[in-house]
């Protein structure tokens, strides 16, 4: 808990820093265990949705699309889509569905960050067959489980700076 | 809350959003290199120097043991490099045959990044500046990694053996049995493998053989391991037979890589591959 009363500033330093973590954190976790390292920057785009107008959160994922399509220069534009998709429907299913509940909140970032696999995957064309399947069914939940844990982990430690309110 | 649903000027951000998307994916490759390269080049520069130091430091800390344990055993077999040269160059001058072809290269770290196509492309840390050029072999300790497609000037993008658009010549440590690589998937394996093709059906070839690039085509130099037979995977009686192969390398686990910079020569005795 730091910190008194949450601010846009506030929000805007936890964001940043999950900027920072994915481009330092990640690369700590040795390669054997690459599928469990958190996606910050998808993370930084939920937390962003969950307050946001859909619109923004629209042009957020675009936005993290396109560093995410130029660090993985392949099917370039579906991380673009992916992002795009899942930061509207984010921030409108979070207005439209959702309490302001960690245990809600922990599976709607699962759901965002298997929902973006599954798009890009779709969209790109580039696995097919049991490969697809084994990416599907195994290695995306479970890169999006770390991605939850991550971010219930972030809420809990920046709650009072990031305008989320979590339930006793 | 009400004022959160989607509004007409949220609706037209979505598809705008949706648009420029759709156009990115449909774009020449040209030009998303392009655009990819130039985000890279500037809003990304720094994170990606943060993420270098990164592995940087993560390397040092977890393989400095390793990595002086192969030093020792270098300096070693360094001992004898310089009679085994002029041994070597006796023999030449016997032989009437030329100076052997160096091999240049420059090693680079890998850049692992999100997202389920990672494996399938990778990005590493050296570029135009280095000296790497496109379609430069990209080798890990054990073997063939892939080969780089793009170039920067201080990054590079490689495409994995993984990518659906690689093929390398193979041959077996004999040079008895030749036939294609090519990425493969096995419902009951979580990780990618090879497949062998191209391999007529009265050559057989067995399971555990080492496969090693055969110098077809003038990308891959002889001799870089790909992977070892695991068995057969389809037959057909009387013309030809197909074989799984398990990669020497998962582009996933790797964290060093070397590119090759120079002219194409035979590295079969680099790997010791085949023993």
């Amino acid at each position: 808990m730091i910190g008194p009363k949450p601010t846009g500033r506030h929000f805007a330093v936890v964001l940043l820093l999950l900027v920072v973590l994915h481009f330092t954190v990640r690369p700590m976790y040795p390669e054997r265990f690459l599928v469990l390292a958190p996606d910050f920057l998808l993370l930084a785009l939920l937390l962003y949705a969950i307050r946001a107008r859909p619109g923004s959160a629209a042009v957020a994922g675009f936005l993290v699309g396109l560093l995410s399509d130029s660090l993985r220069p392949l099917a370039f534009g579906s991380g673009m889509l992916a992002h795009t998709f899942v930061g509207f429907l984010a921030a409108w299913g979070k207005a439209v569905f959702f309490a302001e509940n960690l245990s809600v909140t922990l599976a709607f970032l699962f759901a965002g960050s298997v929902g973006r696999d599954v798009l890009v995957l779709l969209w790109g064309g580039h696995l097919r067959g049991a490969t697809l399947g084994w990416q599907v069914f195994l290695w995306t939940p479970l890169n999006a489980l770390a991605t939850a844990i991550a971010g219930a982990i972030v809420l809990i430690l920046f709650q009072r700076w990031i305008p989320t309110r979590l339930a006793s | 809350m009400a004022e959160r649903f989607a509004s007409r000027r949220d609706t037209f951000a979505v598809v705008v959003c949706l648009a420029l998307s759709v156009g990115a994916r449909a774009a020449p490759d040209a030009l998303q290199e392009g655009i990819a390269s130039s985000v890279r080049g500037s809003v990304l520069a720094p994170f990606l120097a943060l993420q270098q130091q990164a592995e940087l430091f993560r390397t040092s800390r977890t393989r400095y043991v390793a990595v002086a344990s192969e030093r020792d055993s270098l300096a070693l077999s360094a001992m004898l490099v310089a009679a085994l040269r002029e041994e070597n160059d006796r023999l030449r001058d016997i032989l009437s045959l030329s100076r052997r072809v160096g091999t240049a290269h420059v090693a680079a770290d890998v850049l692992h990044q999100s997202g389920p196509l990672g494996g399938l492309v990778l990005l590493i840390s050296a570029g135009r500046a280095q000296g790497v050029r496109p379609l430069a072999p990209v080798l890990a300790p054990l073997g063939l990694l892939g080969v780089v497609r793009s170039v920067e000037e201080h990054h590079s993008v490689v495409i994995a053996w993984t990518h659906p658009d690689f093929r390398a010549s193979a041959m077996t440590p004999d040079g008895s049995v030749f036939g294609i690589v090519e990425p493969a998937a096995r419902g009951d394996r979580a990780t990618p493998l090879l497949r062998l093709s191209g391999v007529p059906y009265q050559q057989e070839v067995e399971t555990g053989t080492m496969l090693l690039t055969a110098g077809f085509g003038g990308v891959y130099p002889r001799g870089i391991p790909l992977g070892r037979v695991l068995g057969v995977a389809t037959e057909q009686a009387g013309w030809e037979r197909t074989y799984y192969v398990q990669p020497a390398v998962q582009p996933a686990q790797a964290s060093h890589v070397i590119v090759l910079l120079g002219a194409a020569v035979n590295l079969a005795t680099v790997f010791g591959a085949g023993q």
